[in-house]
């Protein structure tokens, strides 16, 4: 079993998050450090997966609500301007749940046997996920030409 | 014969993107949210394939494979799973449950495609028959004749012309059902009817479907006629395309 301190959880996130994008959406996106306190402001929606097993934790993808518009639209081949809000959220969710199955695939590879749970999806304006007590807390900005967006990951070991 | 295909998974998005694969073959994508209601539709409907998400509310993937393979009648149904979980162990576990494939997610349309076409054959779809003029267009599989609100002889008997030569073209694309829309018909006069008349005569010849979108006044006029006193007529294409 690996120490969970070295895990890549970082490049785990950074390479499924692009692979989505690119594969989902027919988007790049980049991936850069993001600072420990930054935060979407505004309208966001934050799609989150949770594991638990002989780890525990949560993936969470934070998107501006309008940038979540136009993953729908990429994802479902629709125009912008047609999508609603309950599809946003339907994305949001598959888009989550797609980056924390993989990142629960690497967990199981690397050890640390786990199951996912499905994905909730939560949207509104100006809050903050504040969640404490976890072993590896990591977040990692990702940036599609203007638009900046965040994944963030929270870890503990249980076994 | 047109395959069916059943969808079961959670994200619209994800069974909006299994139908939309499927949308250029000659392939009928019913859908389902969970297990359950994927069980159900199984049942009822005894799909040629299943395209089966894993983490689902209700019930599993897993958890539906394993009733689907319980039932004489639906275990030799070949099933594709869709996971976002590519772990050695998760994928061992499907593999052993009996799937012919499984795809990890990210994926794209195209890659469950030729997934799917190592298991069951697919047939393209037959291509939309030309329309022959600014009269004729195809709403789902039905075509749709709408009459102009005011035309002179030439006009009526060029359309005729057109009419049966679209027949032939209907049979070959396999459509058989006709919607006559004539609601903006100004006038109802002889030559309109002459033309209703050849219409009806045409397809009761060639075995195709035909149905009235009209004023009641045009109802009353089709009432006066042997070969269409038994038609009724339909407010809108919609409510036509209902009654077939």
């Amino acid at each position: 079993m690996t120490d969970i301190s070295k895990l890549d959880l970082k490049g785990f996130c950074a390479n499924s998050t692009r692979s989505v994008f690119h594969t989902m959406l027919s988007m790049a996106v980049s991936a850069a450090e993001a600072d420990p306190s930054m935060e979407l402001s505004g309208s966001k929606v934050v799609g989150c997966v949770g594991f638990a097993g002989d780890v525990i934790g949560n993936i969470c993808v934070h998107v501006s609500k309008e940038f979540g518009r136009v993953m729908a639209a990429a994802m479902m081949g629709m125009e912008v301007d047609e999508i609603e809000d309950d599809e946003i959220n339907d994305v949001i969710g598959e888009v989550s749940n797609m980056v924390g199955g993989d990142m629960k695939s690497k967990l199981c590879d690397a050890g640390f046997p786990c199951v996912l749970s499905i994905p909730n999806v939560t949207s509104g304006r100006d809050f903050k996920i504040e969640s404490k007590g976890w072993m590896r807390h990591e977040k990692i900005a990702f940036q599609h030409q203007e638009e900046l967006s965040m994944v963030e990951v929270f870890i503990k070991f249980i076994a | 014969m047109t395959l069916k295909v059943l969808a079961v998974d959670d994200s619209k998005t994800i069974r909006k993107i299994v139908s939309k694969a499927f949308s250029a073959y000659d392939c009928e994508v019913v859908e389902a949210e969970n297990g359950i209601e994927g069980l159900s539709i199984a049942s009822r409907d005894k799909p040629d394939l299943i395209v089966l998400d894993i983490t689902m509310p209700v019930m599993n993937g897993v958890e539906m494979l394993g009733k689907l393979k319980g039932q004489p009648d639906l275990k030799d149904i070949p099933v594709i799973m869709l996971t976002a979980e590519s772990g050695k162990d998760n994928v061992m576990q499907i593999v052993k449950m009996g799937v012919r494939d499984y795809m990890v997610k990210p994926f794209k349309g195209e890659q469950l495609i030729e997934r799917v076409m190592k298991i069951v054959a697919l047939k393209p779809k037959a291509a939309a028959p030309p329309l022959p003029s600014p009269y004729f267009s195809i709403v789902d599989d039905i075509q749709v004749l709408s009459l102009p609100g005011k035309s002179d002889r030439a006009t009526l008997t060029e359309i005729e012309g057109d009419f049966n030569r679209s027949l032939k073209t209907m049979a070959t694309a396999g459509l058989s059902k006709i919607i006559l829309d004539a609601r903006h018909v100004k006038e109802i006069n002889m030559l309109v009817i002459k033309l209703i008349l050849s219409v009806v005569e045409s397809c009761q010849k060639s075995k195709v479907h035909l149905r009235f979108v009209g004023s009641p006044a045009l109802g009353t006029e089709l009432k006066g006629f042997q070969e269409t006193s038994n038609f009724s007529i339909n407010a809108s294409v919609e409510e036509a395309k209902t009654t077939f």
